[in-house]
């Protein structure tokens, strides 16, 4: 670029290197764009002196500035040691209190979200078990053969109509944990329900549930029993 | 009677979205009073108006957002449950996550994600609220049927294995 504006203008070009973008597209000659600078330099002039005016000012007025900070941080300190002991302590006392309260709330949320963890990841949660027995009773062909092929399941019908709680019963036999469940099923083709129990026993070796036997209690006038696994 | 013989599933819908509009217009009330008195001229006549005047205008508009969370979740909490044919607390976590993101489509991807995971935190709190409900008032029945032996549906055990 500083090439192609001839010799003469070389000694400007630091300072119209700016103006150059404010002439726009289109350079002709050399001597052509060296004319049009001639007239750029004085607005160039003019406005570097402004910057550079300004900068000083701006220099010159934080000054006082730094100084009146520097004093009003030395009065913060002389409060400080004003304030009387009474006031540390409702303040501490404050503090406590809200302290407190966080840690409330925090062992409250905390302690929820455990259950809800053990409720659904635990391997002996009823959920769990009342999950598995499902699969086992839509793999099971003579439940198909009764129900359909879309069976869903539910539990204990609460208040609001959420049917989300499996009734069940924990009992200790043996020395070994039990635990019997009761869910229903119902074939959304056929409409016919039908009753699952469930019961598992505590495995000491591997420390889950077995399932000890599972059967459905079909809702046909002469009742019906599938016994899907009877492992007694 | 009759209402425990009919499906749940899509009357909850309505349910639901009528009882979070009660739950936002009553609380929207007690709070818009309190508020509307406090930011009026002095002057018992001049509070209980503007008071009034709050409830009007602004009651109604949390009764109605609540009313959306409500309906929002329970359509997406019945078609979890048709599609996946069992009931679980885990279609409640993830419909309020679904709700949460849906709510917040408007916007962009980032907040939609944050929006879900705090109504699946949310919804986590309320069911593990619920199942420790559930199990301290089983619990405070401690007499239940004395189970020693198998149920008479079951064939005697095999002799075999």
């Amino acid at each position: 670029l500083p090439a192609s504006l001839g010799r003469g203008c070389l000694g400007r070009w630091l300072l119209a290197t700016r103006g150059w973008a404010l002439l726009g597209t289109g350079t002709g000659t050399g001597s052509c764009s060296c004319l049009r600078w001639r007239h750029q330099p004085p607005l160039l002039i003019r406005t570097a002196r402004q910057s550079i005016g300004t900068q000083a000012g701006g220099l010159k007025a934080a000054k006082p500035g730094g100084d009146s900070k520097d004093v009003s941080v030395q009065r913060a300190l002389n409060e400080e040691t004003l304030v009387s002991a009474a006031q540390k302590v409702k303040e501490a006392g404050r503090d406590f209190t809200y302290f407190i309260v966080v840690l409330v709330g925090i062992g409250v949320t905390g302690g929820l979200f455990y259950v809800i963890f053990k409720e659904l990841f635990s391997s002996s949660s009823p959920n769990k078990i009342y999950g598995d027995a499902l699969e086992k009773c839509r793999s099971h062909p003579e439940i198909i053969g009764v129900f359909g092929d879309s069976i869903k399941g539910y539990g204990e019908a609460t208040r609001r109509g959420r049917r989300q709680h499996v009734s069940h019963i924990e009992y200790v036999k043996d020395g070994l944990k039990h635990m019997r469940l009761k869910f229903y099923i119902e074939g959304t083709e056929s409409g016919k329900q039908g009753t699952v129990h469930v019961e598992v026993k505590e495995n000491l070796e591997t420390g889950r549930f077995e399932v000890r036997y599972i059967f459905v209690d079909v809702e046909t006038y002469p009742r019906r029993t599938i016994v899907i696994e009877d492992n007694r | 009677m009759e209402e425990y013989a009919r499906e749940p599933c899509p009357w909850r819908i309505v349910d639901d979205c009528g009882g979070a509009f009660t739950m936002g217009a009553i609380g929207g009330g007690i709070f818009q009073a309190i508020k509307g008195f406090r930011n009026s001229p002095v002057g018992v006549n001049h509070r209980l108006r503007g008071s009034l005047t709050a409830i009007k205008t602004r009651a109604p508009q949390l009764g109605g957002s609540f009313a959306v969370w409500g309906g929002l979740f329970s359509m997406i909490d019945c078609s979890m449950v048709r599609m996946r044919g069992k009931e679980d607390p885990w279609n409640s976590i993830t419909s309020g996550a679904l709700t949460g993101a849906i709510l917040a489509a408007r916007n962009g991807p980032v907040a939609m994600v944050g929006s879900a995971a705090m109504g699946g935190i949310l919804l986590a709190l309320i069911e593990g609220a619920g199942i420790l409900l559930t199990r301290f008032a089983s619990t405070q029945f401690p007499n239940g049927p004395q189970l020693s032996e198998d149920p008479s549906q079951l064939q005697p055990p095999p002799f075999s294995d």
